[in-house]
């Protein structure tokens, strides 16, 4: 399955295996949401359902954003889960877990108790209520891909939950038995924590960035891929107008090696 | 004396071993993600197979299919191994679900197991614990006797099936278990990009562990012998390459432009400059101000 970057594609020997979960990760603007846009965007094309699962930015945004880049989105259904978003929200079908409470409360409330309640209504969003909300809406309409923007804020949100590794682990079992292909979207991976969902998924992209000078050197690595023979160079990747580029036949400039190098030290 | 070592199917890892493991005791496999754990520990029931032993493949992590799937793409016929899917279900969160502990779940050839993943059933998601794991294992055992058997991953037990109060302690009495069985076990453990060390680690007979690093070339791989009671090992870092025929140990000892700039931080590394012959909980020293990324972990 392809995931919209043909670089990446031949740096997988062809593409995603369908059906199971994956992680892109990488560091704040190291270009993971136009990733999973791009994922996403590659299904919508060939007209297979595509959902997109938006709880770092609001939908609107994503959207313009996704404009500004030159491609239609529009068939790319979003799950709103923008905590701040959904106490206005009126597609209460999506978000019915989530705003069981207080959405009326809210409109009686003067501006001043927004916050207020608006943190009544953030615990509500975690991982156990977006698994609940998935199924939900998996039951109405069948998607080829989803993607989750991102699993690092919704674990922040779930945190006063005490489960959260059952919890995404969970997740990510109910994904891969709708037959799904996911990609989720973390933050680095704090190197001396195992985040769960790192050893439950089935491949992870990792994006790097590093300013040299004025310019800003991007690469892309596979850290693992289960069931596949996959690129073990890091590739050189450009985010254009029209996406994200890789270039699966380039080896990156000495100097980011030395950087990647120094990386994966540290990280030992 | 201790009986004759038995080989690990991973082509010059027995050599590192001085001739394989000393069958009856579990073994740790550890790495970060991606370095090719899974992928050892089939290399290692295979082998079994392959001279008609009983061999079992316990699945916590990946469905039975999945694994079916991507042993494939080696070419490999794992239909001979038996495979335990014990792969968590999809958490019910309704208020009032059905828990049902006795599952259908069953051990099956992996040449009999679907190739579609097992659905969790609606009305009586399975509840599985490290107990319900530990039961299944005591029941096939009275049936079959395995001589090898792989649980893939520990780090899967720890985080899904034991509650986080009791880890240690509950971790400690599965792997007593395991002894108790008097099979040979391989058993996977998941390590962090910067590792402490757990409770598992510690209470195996020995530690083989994986790396991957980039230099130059691109993405190195290589294998350790951590610790290994009881029989004397290699120390040193050996290059390792998975190819389309699976994993291989070269004997050769890394070039220079092979080896990662720094030292690895692994255990190794503080038993290599001791003596062999003491124990490894000797060896095991707490961490010095001088190392901050070695962390002490697993404490009862």
């Amino acid at each position: 399955m392809s995931t919209g970057v043909p670089g990446i594609d031949e740096m997988l020997r062809g593409g995603l295996i369908p059906g199971r979960p994956y992680v892109v990760s990488g560091t704040t603007g190291s270009g993971k949401t136009t990733l999973a846009i791009q994922f996403l965007h590659q299904g919508v094309r060939h007209g297979e359902r595509a959902l997109l699962v938006a709880i770092d930015e609001p939908p609107a945004e994503i959207r313009e954003n996704a404009r500004n880049l030159g491609w239609d989105v529009g068939k790319i259904r979003i799950l709103d889960v923008h905590p701040a978003a959904k106490a206005y929200s009126k597609r209460v079908s999506l978000v019915e877990v989530a705003a069981q409470r207080s959405v009326g409360s809210l409109r009686e409330a003067g501006s001043s108790a927004k916050t207020e309640a608006m943190k009544q209504v953030t615990p509500e969003v975690s991982v156990q209520s977006l698994q609940l909300m998935l199924k939900q809406e998996l039951q109405e309409t069948s998607y080829s891909r989803v993607a989750i923007d991102s699993l690092t804020s919704l674990k922040k949100l779930s945190e006063a939950m005490e489960d959260t590794n059952t919890g995404v682990m969970s997740l990510l079992r109910f994904l891969s038995e709708a037959g799904v292909t996911s990609l989720i979207v973390t933050d680095l991976p704090d190197p001396t924590e195992l985040e769960p969902e790192i050893f439950i998924c089935r491949g992870e992209m990792r994006l790097h960035k590093r300013m040299v000078s004025t310019r800003m050197d991007r690469w892309i690595t596979i850290e693992k891929f289960r069931g596949s023979a996959h690129d073990s160079m890091p590739r050189p990747m450009t985010i254009t107008d029209a996406g994200i580029f890789v270039d699966s036949h380039k080896k990156i400039p000495k100097t980011s090696l030395k950087m990647l190098q120094a990386f994966t030290q540290y990280a030992r | 004396m201790i009986k004759e070592k038995i080989k690990t199917g991973v082509p010059g890892l027995d050599d590192m071993l001085d001739g394989g493991l000393i069958p009856g005791r579990s073994y740790v496999v550890s790495g970060t993600s991606g370095t090719g754990k899974t992928t050892v520990s089939m290399q290692f029931l295979l082998e079994g197979a392959r001279t008609g032993e009983r061999v079992l493949y316990i699945s916590l992590d990946e469905p039975p299919n999945e694994i079916k799937q991507n042993m494939r793409s080696f070419g490999w016929d794992i239909g001979q191994v038996q495979v335990f899917d014990a792969t968590p279900d999809i958490l019910n969160y309704d208020k009032t679900p059905v828990r049902d502990v006795s599952t259908e779940r069953r051990v099956v050839y992996f040449r009999d197991a679907s190739d579609e993943m097992r659905i969790t059933s609606e009305r009586s998601p399975a509840d599985m614990t490290i107990n319900t794991i530990q039961e299944a294992l005591k029941q096939e055992m009275k049936v079959r006797k395995y001589s090898r058997i792989v649980i893939d991953s520990l780090t899967s037990l720890r985080y899904f099936y034991i509650k986080t109060s009791e880890e240690d302690t509950t971790m400690m009495s599965f792997l007593r278990l395991l002894s108790d069985l008097g099979t040979t076990c391989l058993l996977t453990v998941q390590l962090p990009e910067i590792s402490k060390p757990e409770v598992e680690a510690h209470m195996a007979r020995g530690e083989i562990r994986l790396h991957k690093w980039f230099n130059g070339r691109g993405l190195m791989r290589g294998i350790t012998v951590e610790k290994y009671r009881g029989s004397s090992h290699d120390h040193r870092l050996r290059m390792m390459k998975i190819s389309s025929d699976g994993i291989a140990v070269k004997v050769a000892l890394p070039e220079k432009e092979e080896l990662p700039l720094e030292p690895l931080h692994t255990e190794a590394q503080v038993t290599s400059v001791r003596d062999v012959g003491e124990t490894p909980r000797e060896a095991e020293t707490p961490p010095s101000t001088d190392q901050p990324k070695h962390h002490e972990g697993g404490g009862i």
